[in-house]
C-alpha cells in the first residue's frame, strides 16, 4: 500500500494539533516534552535529530572501514615518500612520468609527480574512484535498500515526511564524509604533505564522495530498486571515467578535464592555482544533485518518480523462470549486464586510446623501462596498453562484480528466501553450486567481453591486436575472478554475516597492495599476497599458466570447502 | 490410524542456540490424514520445531523424521513428499507472482496447473504483478497457493494464514478441510486459536521449548474444567464434597461452578434439588491455552 508524503504529513500535523488541544506541550526546539499521560512527545526537530542518529548508526561500521582504508593507504604513500624516492635518479624517473597520457588516463592529471603532494594527489586520482563507489553504495543502501527491506515504514509512520527522511539520511552520509575530510587533512599533514594541499585534498575527496552519495539518493527516488539505482549511478561513473580517459589524450583540449568530476581532482596541486574552481565545480554539482533529490523525494513509499513496468500489469504470460538454474540465471543476469556494460565502456575507451598512449610512451624509453621494472610490460605498444589497463580496470571491475554476487548469495539466506527452495526437494549443495557456476560463467563472460571490446577498439584505430589476443586478455582475468569467488564462498559458509563486506574488503586490499603496495615499502611477500600482482600482462606477454592454475586451485578449494560446510551448517538470518 | 507409521515424528528432538535451549527433547507424532496444530506464544519454539522438521537447522539432540526419513540427514528425499508455507513469505522482488508460483512448483517436482488456476481464482490473487509490489497478505497467498497446488502428501505450515483477511482465512480453512478429505496430512503452527479449533484434529502446546500438552481437543477438554450454570428453585443444591466440583458461586437462583473430569457425581448431586435448567460449557481452546500457561507458570513459580 502506498502512503504519500503529503498524506503522512497531514496525519502527523493533525496528530500534533490533537496533542496541542489536549494540553500536550510540544516545543519548537529539540527538547522533548512529556505529556500528562507520561508519553514523551518529540518535537519535529528532535524527531529529525533521532532519525539522523539512526541513519548514522547504520552507516558507522562501513564508513570507518572505508575511511581507514582509503585515508590510511594514501597517508602511507605520503609518509614513505622520502624513503622510496630519496635519490636524484628516482626523483628524475618520477618527474619524467608527468603528462604521460597512459598514466593520466588512469589517475587523472599527473602534476609534479616527483613531489610528495603530486604523487599523493595522483594516487587520489585512483582512490577517488573507490571513494565514489563507497558514496554510491552507501547512498543507495540508505535511501532505497532500507525501503526495499521494509525498514522505512516505522520511521515514516512517525512525524517525519519523505523529505525529512531524505535529509536525515543525507545529513548522516555527509557527516561520514566530513570525518573522511578530517582524516585526510590530519593524516596527510602528519604524513609530510603541505597542510593546505592536505586539507584541500580532504575537502575535494569528501565532496566527490558526497556527490556520488547524493546521486544515488537521487536515483533512489527515480527507480524502485537499489540495484537499478546503483546501476544508473554506476553507468554515470563509468561515463565520467571514460571522459577522463579521453581528456588524457595528447590531442584533447584541456577543458575536457573539467567535463568530469574525476578530472577536477588533478587541479588541486598548488601550481595550478585552481583550487577555488575545483571547489566551485564540486559545490555546484552537489547543489544540483541535492536539489533534484529533494524535489523528487515527495513520492509514494515503495514508489518511484519514473514510471516503470515494475507493477507488471498485463504480464500474466511473463516468461517462466524455470527451475533453480533459471532462477540463478535471472538473479545474476541483471548485475552482470550492468557490470558488463561498464566493462565494455572502459575497454572501448582504453582500446580507442591505445595507439595514442603507446606512441607517447614510445618517446619515453626511460619511463617504459621503469614501468617494466614494476611489472608493466610493453607500455610502448598497443598490446601493452591493453594488457595494463585491462588487468587494472577490468580486473578490478570483475572482482567487484564477484564480491557483489557473494553478497547477493548471502542476501538470499539473510532474507530467508532460500527457505522456499530448501524446504522443497532442492539440496543445499546443488543450490549453492548452481549459483556459483552461473556467477563464474557470468564473471568469465564479462572478462572476455572486455578483451573482445578492447580488440574491436584497436581495430577501429588501426593498431589491431589479434582477436585471439583480445580473448586471451579477458581469459587472463578469469582465474582472479574465480579465486575471489572461491574465497567468498568459503566466507559465506564459515562467517555468513561477514561474507559480503569481507569479500569486498579483500578485493580492495588486494588491489591496493598491487597498486600502491610498492610505494609503502612493504615486504615483497606481503605484496605477493595480492592476486592482482600475479596477473600476466596479456596480450603483451603470454598467459602465466602456473600462476593462473594456482589461483584456480585456491578458488576451487575455497568453493569446495564452502559448499561442504554450507551443507552441514544451520541457516542464519540477517 | 495410530497403527500406521507416523508421517511426522520427533524423537527427543532438541535444539540449542548458544546458551538458549530453544527446543527441549520434543517427542511428537503426526499420523496420516491428521491435521495437527502446534500452539505456543512467541518464542515457544514453534518455528524452531518446523525448521528442524524441514532440515534447515541441525538438531543438537534426537531427530525429526518425515515419512520415516531423517529430515537433517536426507532433506531432499524428505522434501519430495511435503510442501511448506512459511509465516513470513519474502519474495524475489523482480519476479511476478506467476513466475514465483511456476518456480516453486517446478523445484517442488511438479504441480497441478488446473488446481493452481483454481486456487488463484479462489484466493483472488493477481499473479501478474512483480514481487516488490505485493502486500503482506498477497505475498502470503503466493506461499499458500504454491504449497497447495503441489498436492503434497504432507503440508507443513508456520502460521500460514498470517496476513490473510477474514474472507481469505475462511477460504484457507476450506482448503485445509479439502486437503484432509483428500488424505493429505497437515502439521501447522498458529496463533489463531479459532483457526486451530476449527480445523485441527489434535493440538500440541509448547512453552519455552517444552511440550506441555498434546491430544485431541476432546481429550484436552476432559483434562480441564467445564463451566456449569444451573437454575434452582428453593434451596440451592448441596455440592460440598462432590467429586471434581470447585469454584461454586450461588446468587439469585443461579449456581455457577467448574467441574473437572466426569460430570456424573455432579449430575447426581444436582438431581437432589429442584433444578429446572442446566447448561454445561466446555472450555474453548483459548481457555485451555490460558489454563496450560497459567499452570505452567504456577509450576515454574513453585519450583523457582
Amino acid at each position: 500500500m502506498a502512503i504519500t508524503g503529503r498524506e503522512q504529513r497531514r496525519a502527523a500535523s493533525a496528530d500534533a494539533s490533537a496533542d496541542a488541544g489536549h494540553g500536550a506541550e510540544v516545543n519548537a526546539g529539540t527538547v522533548d516534552a512529556r505529556s500528562a499521560s507520561g508519553v514523551v512527545r518529540r518535537s519535529p526537530r528532535a524527531v529529525w535529530w533521532r532519525t539522523y542518529l539512526h541513519h548514522l548508526r547504520l552507516l558507522r561500521a562501513a564508513a570507518v572501514a572505508w575511511i581507514a582504508g582509503l585515508a590510511g593507504i594514501t597517508w602511507g604513500v605520503a609518509a614513505t615518500f622520502d624513503l622510496r624516492h630519496g635519490s636524484e635518479e628516482e626523483l628524475a624517473a618520477l618527474a619524467e612520468m608527468e603528462g604521460i597520457p597512459a598514466f593520466e588516463a588512469l589517475v587523472g592529471r599527473y602534476v609534479e609527480p616527483a613531489t610528495v603532494e603530486g604523487l599523493t594527489l595522483s594516487r587520489w586520482g585512483w582512490f577517488g574512484i573507490l571513494a565514489a563507489v563507497w558514496g554510491m553504495l552507501a547512498g543507495a543502501r540508505l535511501l532505497r535498500g532500507a525501503e526495499e527491506a521494509g525498514h522505512v515504514e516505522p520511521l515514516r509512520a512517525g512525524p517525519i515526511g519523505p523529505r525529512g527522511h531524505l535529509t536525515t539520511a543525507l545529513a548522516a552520509l555527509y557527516t561520514t564524509h566530513l570525518v573522511f575530510l578530517v582524516a585526510i587533512g590530519v593524516g596527510h599533514t602528519a604524513g609530510g604533505m603541505d597542510p593546505a594541499t592536505s586539507w584541500a585534498t580532504g575537502g575535494a575527496m569528501a565532496l566527490l564522495t558526497a556527490c556520488f552519495a547524493t546521486a544515488s539518493a537521487l536515483t533512489s527516488q527515480l527507480v524502485t530498486s537499489r540495484r537499478r539505482a546503483v546501476g544508473i549511478v554506476g553507468i554515470a561513473m563509468g561515463a565520467s571515467l571514460g571522459i577522463r580517459v579521453l581528456a588524457a589524450g595528447s590531442a584533447t583540449p584541456d577543458w575536457v578535464w573539467w567535463a568530469t568530476p574525476f578530472g577536477w581532482i588533478g587541479f588541486l596541486h598548488e601550481i595550478d592555482q585552481a583550487r577555488g574552481r575545483v571547489f566551485l565545480a564540486f559545490g555546484l554539482l552537489l547543489a544540483v544533485l541535492l536539489v533534484a533529490a529533494v524535489v523528487t523525494a515527495d513520492r509514494d513509499l515503495h514508489g518511484a518518480v519514473l514510471t516503470t513496468d515494475d507493477e507488471g500489469v498485463g504480464r500474466r504470460t511473463a516468461r517462466p523462470v524455470g527451475g533453480q538454474l533459471g532462477l540463478a540465471v535471472r538473479l545474476t543476469a541483471g548485475p552482470a549486464r550492468t557490470w558488463g556494460l561498464i566493462v565494455a565502456v572502459v575497454a572501448l575507451t582504453f582500446g580507442l586510446m591505445a595507439r595514442d598512449f603507446a606512441e607517447v610512451a614510445a618517446e619515453l624509453p626511460a619511463t617504459v623501462a621503469v614501468a617494466e621494472q614494476m611489472g608493466i610490460v610493453g607500455l610502448d605498444t598497443p598490446a601493452g596498453i591493453i594488457a595494463w589497463t585491462l588487468s587494472l580496470f577490468v580486473g578490478l571491475l570483475v572482482a567487484v562484480f564477484v564480491a557483489g554476487q557473494v553478497a547477493a548469495i548471502r542476501e538470499e539466506e539473510a532474507s530467508w528466501r532460500i527457505e522456499h527452495l530448501l524446504a522443497r526437494p532442492v539440496g543445499r549443495g546443488r543450490w549453492l553450486v548452481t549459483r556459483l557456476v552461473v556467477v563464474a560463467v557470468a564473471a568469465a563472460a564479462i572478462a572476455v567481453t572486455g578483451g573482445i571490446i578492447a580488440w574491436f577498439a584497436t581495430v577501429m584505430v588501426d593498431v589491431p591486436i589479434t582477436f585471439v589476443d583480445g580473448v586471451l586478455a579477458g581469459v587472463n582475468l578469469i582465474p582472479l575472478a574465480w579465486l575471489i569467488l572461491g574465497i567468498g564462498v568459503a566466507l559465506f559458509a564459515f562467517v555468513p554475516r561477514l561474507a559480503g563486506p569481507v569479500t569486498y574488503g579483500l578485493v580492495v586490499v588486494a588491489f591496493a597492495l598491487d597498486f600502491v603496495g610498492g610505494l609503502l615499502d612493504l615486504p615483497e611477500w606481503v605484496l605477493e599476497l595480492s592476486p592482482f600482482r600475479h596477473l600476466a600482462s596479456v596480450p603483451a606477454v603470454d598467459l602465466d599458466v602456473p600462476a593462473a592454475l594456482i589461483m584456480l586451485a585456491i578458488g576451487l578449494v575455497g568453493a569446495a570447502l564452502g559448499t561442504l560446510v554450507f551443507r552441514r551448517r544451520d541457516l542464519q538470518e540477517a | 490410524m495410530a497403527t500406521q507409521a507416523p508421517v511426522v515424528r520427533f524423537a527427543e528432538a532438541s535444539k540449542r542456540f548458544g546458551d538458549t535451549l530453544a527446543l527441549d527433547r520434543l517427542t511428537l507424532e503426526v499420523h496420516e490424514g491428521e491435521i495437527v496444530g502446534l500452539l505456543g506464544p512467541n518464542g515457544a519454539g514453534k518455528t524452531t520445531t518446523l525448521r528442524l522438521l524441514l532440515g534447515l537447522i541441525a538438531p543438537t539432540g534426537g531427530h525429526a523424521e518425515v515419512f520415516g526419513i531423517d529430515a537433517w540427514q536426507q532433506p531432499v528425499r524428505a522434501h519430495q513428499q511435503l510442501a511448506f508455507i512459511p509465516g513470513e513469505f519474502q519474495v524475489w522482488p523482480q519476479l511476478t507472482g506467476g513466475q514465483i508460483l511456476d518456480l516453486l512448483g517446478t523445484v517442488a517436482g511438479g504441480y497441478d496447473p488446473a488446481f493452481r488456476d483454481e486456487l488463484i481464482e479462489r484466493f483472488a490473487f493477481d499473479p501478474a504483478k512483480k514481487g516488490r509490489s505485493y502486500s503482506k497478505g498477497n505475498r502470503q497467498k503466493i506461499a499458500v497457493i504454491a504449497a497447495l497446488m503441489t498436492r503434497a502428501p504432507l503440508l507443513v505450515m508456520d502460521e500460514p494464514s498470517s496476513g490473510l483477511d477474514p474472507l481469505m482465512e475462511a477460504t484457507f480453512q476450506d482448503c485445509l478441510r479439502e486437503a484432509k478429505a483428500a488424505g493429505q496430512t497437515v502439521f501447522l503452527s498458529s496463533h489463531i486459536l479459532s483457526e486451530v479449533e476449527a480445523v485441527c484434529d489434535r493440538v500440541a502446546v509448547l512453552r519455552e521449548g517444552v511440550l506441555v500438552e498434546q491430544g485431541t481437543l476432546d481429550e484436552l477438554r476432559h483434562l480441564h474444567a467445564s463451566t456449569v450454570e444451573a437454575t434452582y428453585v428453593g434451596d440451592p443444591p448441596a455440592l460440598d464434597g462432590v467429586e471434581g466440583v470447585e469454584d461454586v458461586r450461588v446468587a439469585d437462583g443461579v449456581i455457577r461452578l467448574q467441574v473437572s473430569g466426569s460430570t456424573d457425581p455432579l449430575l447426581k448431586a444436582l438431581a437432589q434439588a429442584d433444578v429446572p435448567s442446566i447448561q454445561v460449557s466446555e472450555p474453548t481452546l483459548e481457555e485451555l491455552f490460558h489454563a496450560f500457561y497459567d499452570a505452567s507458570e504456577d509450576l515454574a513459580g513453585s519450583t523457582a
